[in-house]
């Protein structure tokens, strides 16, 4: 019998703001996180592309070195919100190196910062007589070293999950999370992802043609989802995470629920690695509503992929419109913090439940002139007080990953 | 280098970068600063850089057995005299 799941805990280090309170500030007031381009004495000059959804403020890790000499910069994002959501959960050090807690958490690509500084070494014979490779670079920036860092900090002992599919990263994560509870393989699961600045991303899609190059001086007006004058994604940095649990369990010990997570989807476009595919996108939100049983008519409110990339956005719209129509409420909040990449789910799931919970729908910032071809949706222009019952998460990544997520909001469960 | 002036080196090392809390000589490593194989390998990297000369992959090896601060003063000065010879 599949076990009910629930979120009872979450943070977010974001380009606009860390902590519940800071978030909802910047959602209420429409301030967008995008910075310039920071020089990274490397890649920057060779990047059309000069934005950046940017964590430009100081944060007090407080982390002791025998924790912090495995971890690059991803995994101090990483480890910080870890720690967050198991405070919040207050559950205690028995549960949480029980072995029936695990860890479903990734990156898009470890920590190109501890890479990049290998690179150096080798290509710059520095100091070559030595061993200028550090001994924990590879732990700091191998691909599931947020995962690992964060049972390591925590000593925990369950399963570990370290997803790496770009930007479906942290919704697998989660989605998988709730797999393994739901069919009894774990009783909770810590779930997110994180990524830390990097400009080999910007380049990578800068590259593609991808990135937003035309507001390069005055970055808080990109991206702009669905708008007519929407050039590209803007790359981003942060880190969250959610705690799962059985329904039941969580009933028990009195956890604050909230949210249930009532469905998840993944597939893949099986071809195009990188084109947005609208079979496979359409069949992706079906799929997702099966697993939830519930029907379209039943979802208020849809947070959009919606990265700002010309074609992305309009095969998005036609799937949700196929599938929804234009009942739902749909915003795009990488409107206001750029594409954090492997940390995005998580990030916009965070979002939605502060929304969730405080009653309040956020505009998509710099929707000035809906695209004609996404027109056909509900958008939601201007802050809206309004009651979430239940709401969708959409996140799709480059190799053909797409990913949706229903959640019912934790106040009105039945 | 001399014994004092290796030991005031290893000192200062281990205090700033291992972040060493009143180290004592014969402090076991592992069990009074939690110092595991991983900050071994760190710290041969520093004494490499320290000597001004690279260490052996068999010199490394022999570090491992390495339990106390006066262990790594004794290696280090076994490895200097090689050096002389």
């Amino acid at each position: 019998m599949p076990r009910r799941v629930v979120i009872t805990a979450c943070s977010a280090i974001t380009p606009i703001g860390y902590g519940k309170d800071a978030i909802i500030d910047s959602l209420r007031t429409g301030r967008s996180g995008v910075r310039p381009l920071k020089d990274d004495g490397l890649l920057t000059t060779h990047i059309h592309s000069r934005v950046f959804g940017t964590v430009d403020y100081p944060i007090d890790y407080g982390f002791a070195r025998r924790h912090t000499k495995t971890m690059g910069p991803v995994a101090f994002y990483a480890c910080k919100v870890a720690k967050d959501v198991l405070e919040q959960s207050g559950l205690d050090k028995d549960f949480i190196t029980s072995g029936r807690l695990g860890v479903a958490f990734g990156s898009t690509h470890g920590s190109p910062t501890v890479q990049r500084n290998i690179y150096k070494t080798f290509f710059g014979n520095l100091a070559e007589e030595f061993s200028s490779i550090g001994a924990v670079d590879y732990l700091r920036s191998m691909v599931h070293t947020t995962a690992v860092n964060i049972t390591r900090m925590f000593g925990i002992t369950g399963r570990v999950i370290a997803s790496s599919t770009a930007c479906t990263t942290s919704s697998q994560a989660i989605g998988f999370g709730y797999e393994m509870i739901k069919y009894g393989m774990q009783d909770a699961m810590l779930c997110g992802g994180a990524d830390e600045y990097d400009t080999t991303t910007v380049a990578v899609f800068d590259n593609l043609l991808a990135c937003s190059v035309d507001y390069n001086d005055s970055p808080s007006r990109t991206p702009r989802p669905f708008d007519r004058d929407r050039d590209g994604l803007v790359v981003g940095e942060g880190g969250g995470a959610v705690l799962l649990e059985e329904y039941e369990a969580a009933c028990r010990r009195g956890a604050p629920i909230l949210a249930e997570i009532i469905g998840f989807s993944c597939n893949n476009n099986g071809g195009d690695l990188i084109l947005p595919n609208l079979e496979g996108i359409t069949a992706t939100l079906r799929m997702a509503l099966e697993d939830a049983a519930i029907s379209p008519d039943e979802v208020d409110l849809i947070s959009a992929h919606a990265t700002a990339t010309k074609m992305g956005d309009v095969i998005e719209a036609q799937a949700i419109d196929a599938i929804f129509g234009d009942r739902p409420m749909i915003m795009g909040l990488k409107s206001y913090m750029g594409h954090c990449m492997g940390t995005c789910g998580v990030i916009e799931l965070t979002m939605l439940l502060y929304m969730m919970e405080e009653g309040f729908v956020a505009p998509t910032l710099n929707l000035d002139n809906v695209d004609p071809r996404c027109n056909m949706l509900h958008h939601v222009r201007e802050l809206t007080e309004t009651r979430i019952r239940t709401a969708a998460l959409e996140n799709f990544a480059f190799g053909g990953v797409n990913t949706c997520l229903l959640l019912n909001n934790g106040r009105y469960l039945a | 280098m001399n014994r004092d002036q290796l030991q005031k080196n290893i000192l200062s090392i281990l205090e700033n970068d291992f972040e060493f809390e009143h180290p004592n000589l014969d402090d076991n490593l592992r069990d009074e600063h939690g110092f595991d194989s991983i900050d071994a390998i760190e710290l041969l990297g520093k004494i490499e850089l320290m000597l001004g000369f690279s260490l052996s992959r068999a010199e490394k090896e022999a570090a491992m057995s390495i339990r106390t601060i006066n262990d790594i003063l004794d290696y280090i000065e076994k490895i200097q005299a090689t050096r002389v010879s």
